[in-house]
């Protein structure tokens, strides 16, 4: 199944874009725990486009949410037509560091990494587009008793 | 996101309710700073009713964690349901952050 959304890239518009991914992954039958995380990365990922994508003139530029789901994997496309910024070049925060030393940036990209199992991104003359992909558990086969 | 603040002797009580996001995370912050800025450094935060927070919550957390530390102070989170503490553990701040399981334990342990 295959749903898209496409909104100004404003703060108040990052619940609806919650919603619409909780809505989503109940369609698509994605069990609570992953979609949550599915939910919490997709969020962080819009939240750097609201943030950061169009500054200068923030909540002047679309971002759009593309939400696809097959038997393997679901992936979630983030599109916006910003600035680049290639999550590969984000600093990782240290997470073993004390409160002194922890840096108050870098968290958003870090929770993505944790969430989801793989991060696409593509930037081009059409805009940015950055992939989430979680892959699915196997469906254990049903044995008969006996 | 509602916020309701309660002085509890010495101690700051921030109950927040609703999910923290990019959105809402700026009135956590400006919660958090005016406080700080009263002199109240002593603070428990009480999560039982927040059900959802991304990296914004965080850097709120984070950044008062500092403040008030720096003061004497400290920041402790009262009442941290699953889904919230698995962010705050994914993100290696349940090594930063005091936690506790309610909000009378929070404010019994900062000293008289």
């Amino acid at each position: 199944m295959k749903r898209e959304i496409g909104l100004d890239a404003r703060p108040e518009n990052l619940k609806v874009i919650r919603d619409f991914i909780e809505d989503a992954c109940r369609e698509a039958g994605v069990p609570a725990s992953e979609a949550k995380d599915i939910k919490l990365a997709v969020d962080e990922a819009c939240c750097n486009v609201v943030e950061h994508g169009y500054a200068g003139s923030p909540g002047t530029g679309p971002v759009g949410v593309a939400f696809e789901a097959d038997g393997k994997t679901i992936a979630v496309t983030v599109s916006d037509r910003g600035r680049s910024f290639d999550p590969s070049q984000a600093p990782g925060p240290d997470v073993g560091a004390g409160w002194r030393d922890r840096r108050i940036g870098g968290l958003g990209w870090h929770l993505i990494r944790q969430l989801v199992d793989d991060v696409r991104y593509e930037s081009g003359a059409a805009g940015n587009r950055l992939t989430l992909v979680k892959r699915r558990p196997p469906v254990p086969e049903k044995t008969e008793r006996g | 996101m509602e916020i309701t603040t309660l002085q509890r002797g010495s101690i700051t009580v921030i109950a927040i309710a609703g999910s923290i996001d990019g959105m809402t995370a700026t009135t956590l912050v400006t919660s958090f700073r005016e406080q700080v800025a009263g002199g109240n450094v002593r603070i428990v935060s009480d999560f039982a009713a927040v059900e959802y927070t991304s990296s914004a919550g965080l850097r709120a957390l984070l950044e008062t964690v500092k403040e008030t530390r720096q003061q004497g102070g400290d920041l402790r989170l009262a009442a941290v349901q699953p889904d919230v503490l698995r962010v705050l553990e994914l993100s290696g701040f349940t090594h930063i952050l005091k936690l506790f399981p309610d909000v009378e334990a929070a404010v019994a342990s900062f000293p008289a």
